[in-house]
């Protein structure tokens, strides 16, 4: 394990540990969030025996792909307002699981290549939902400052997450098709998820059902 | 790898962060911008509707003294007078006729103590405080039967709960200012008033059946107290419908929501006994 590797776990339990500290504290869908930080440590442990032991650890990243869209998709769920937009995440839930399965049969097996295919449409609906809550926001602005809550470092984080990671995995398939072998990316790789977990981490300590005061 | 990917990797990623980082300031700023704006906002309508229930509160007042004032002159001065006229008779009355004087000018005292007595409960301009809107309505209902203008009478539909005070005055003086209305313009000699109180909508619906007017006459100045009642129902986040027709009488049918909190109304929602 790389040093890097080993801060990022580190992250993560810190992260899940203020989550399951402030659990009771947390409204429905930051404990979700807070639930989800476990998901990925366990996912990132599985994913390391499994490339140990097997030298392959593709199921386990196609399984991550979809349970984390699902997991953010409902997260988002339950932070929108408009029942329309509510519906679409549910219906992108479903036609992503449907589309999950195809590609994993069809075009990258699910026992032998990392989902890009999943990842990338992913990441343009987690931007095109953080863009679409930030104008929520707008539109209906709390009492309380910003930088207290935990909906606004949610989004930033996911915001943060979708943009880069999607830069990240196009040049990925660039390098991939272009035989570059360069180290750089993975840097950049791991320094988003620690932008990203560190946002969650913050969202996870402001969030608080006490303090759900809106305009009206 | 190409000389030219390392640098092509750094100014992306700078790029993107930068954007990343300028929108998210931005959207600070904006929302910001929004928080200010929403607050003033707030206050504004705070502002407005405490001047609003005041001014309800005056009105309120001035009624009751105007009532009060009324009653003292058509009614319990010219009882008096009667007990006067009937003692100064008594003088050059026999026996017989002095029994009948006295107990005349007795039940006439009697009248006039129970007028006075009504009167002292009328004095209290908090009754919609302490009674609620219901107890408030219905005590108006007996005064206007009794004064024989009007023929009211008062119907309730599901489980009365309480408005909060705020919105239960500003109902009120909706309530007294339709009264007002059909006692001088309609010739209205029946009043029905209709209260409803369901889980998520209370109605207030006052109906008469006087001369009723056209629109054009709600959309002049005699119209006033019919667009007064409109803006104040507003305030406190109810709708008000005036529905009239020249010698179809007046419906007036005020809606509320009582769970829809109004953030700028400083009340207890629960201070109120309905």
């Amino acid at each position: 394990m790389s040093i890097i590797e080993f801060f990022y776990w580190l992250l993560l339990l810190i992260v899940s540990g203020v989550g399951i500290m402030r659990y009771k504290k947390l409204t429905l869908p930051f404990k979700i969030l807070s639930c989800s930080v476990l998901i990925v440590f366990f996912f990132n442990i599985l994913a390391k025996v499994f490339s140990f032991r097997y030298k392959n650890n593709a199921p386990i990243l196609q399984t991550e792909s979809i349970t984390e869209y699902v997991i953010y998709a409902l997260i988002y769920f339950y932070l929108f307002k408009n029942k329309a937009i509510k519906k679409v995440i549910f219906a992108s839930i479903v036609i992503l699981f449907v589309f999950f399965i195809i590609n994993a049969i069809f075009l990258q097996p699910f026992l032998k290549v990392f989902p890009t295919n999943i990842y990338l449409p992913t990441q343009i609906l987690f931007a095109i939902f953080s863009l679409l809550l930030f104008k929520q926001m707008l539109l209906y602005p709390s009492k309380v400052n910003i930088v207290k809550q935990g909906v606004f470092w949610y989004n930033t984080a996911m915001f943060i997450y979708a943009t880069t990671m999607f830069l990240n995995l196009g040049l990925a398939n660039y390098y991939v098709a272009h035989h570059i072998n360069d180290y750089s990316l993975y840097y950049f790789w791991y320094f988003s998820l620690y932008l990203f977990h560190v946002f969650i981490g913050v969202s996870l300590l402001t969030d608080n059902k006490e303090m759900l005061t809106t305009y009206a | 790898m190409p000389d030219g990917s390392i640098p092509i990797l750094v100014l992306s990623t700078a790029a993107l962060f930068a954007s990343i980082a300028g929108f998210i300031i931005y959207f600070i700023v904006l929302y910001r911008n929004r928080q200010l704006k929403n607050q003033q906002e707030q206050e504004h309508l705070q502002s407005i509707f405490r001047q609003e229930v005041l001014k309800a509160r005056i009105e309120m007042q001035e009624q009751t003294l105007n009532h009060v004032s009324r009653e003292i002159h058509d009614n319990i001065t010219q009882v008096l007078s009667f007990v006067k006229l009937d003692l100064a008779m008594i003088g050059i009355a026999d026996d017989k006729q002095k029994q009948i004087k006295i107990n005349e000018s007795r039940d006439l005292i009697a009248q006039a103590i129970n007028d006075l007595k009504d009167l002292s409960k009328s004095l209290s301009f908090e009754h919609i405080t302490k009674l609620g809107l219901l107890k408030t309505i219905e005590m108006e209902v007996n005064r206007l039967n009794k004064s024989g203008i009007v023929k009211a009478e008062i119907t309730t539909d599901g489980e009365m709960a309480g408005l909060g005070e705020q919105r239960e005055l500003v109902l009120f003086r909706i309530f007294q200012e339709a009264v007002n209305n059909m006692l001088k313009h309609a010739g209205a000699t029946h009043f029905k008033i209709s209260l409803q109180y369901y889980p998520e909508l209370f109605n207030l619906t006052l109906e008469d059946d006087g001369i009723g007017f056209s629109d054009e006459v709600s959309g002049k100045g005699d119209g006033a107290g019919l667009r007064n009642m409109e803006n104040r129902a507003a305030l406190i986040g109810a709708i008000a419908k005036i529905n009239s027709a020249p010698g179809k009488g007046c419906v007036i049918k005020v809606s509320l929501n009582p769970l829809q909190q109004q953030l700028y109304i400083d009340e207890d929602h629960s201070n109120s006994i309905g």
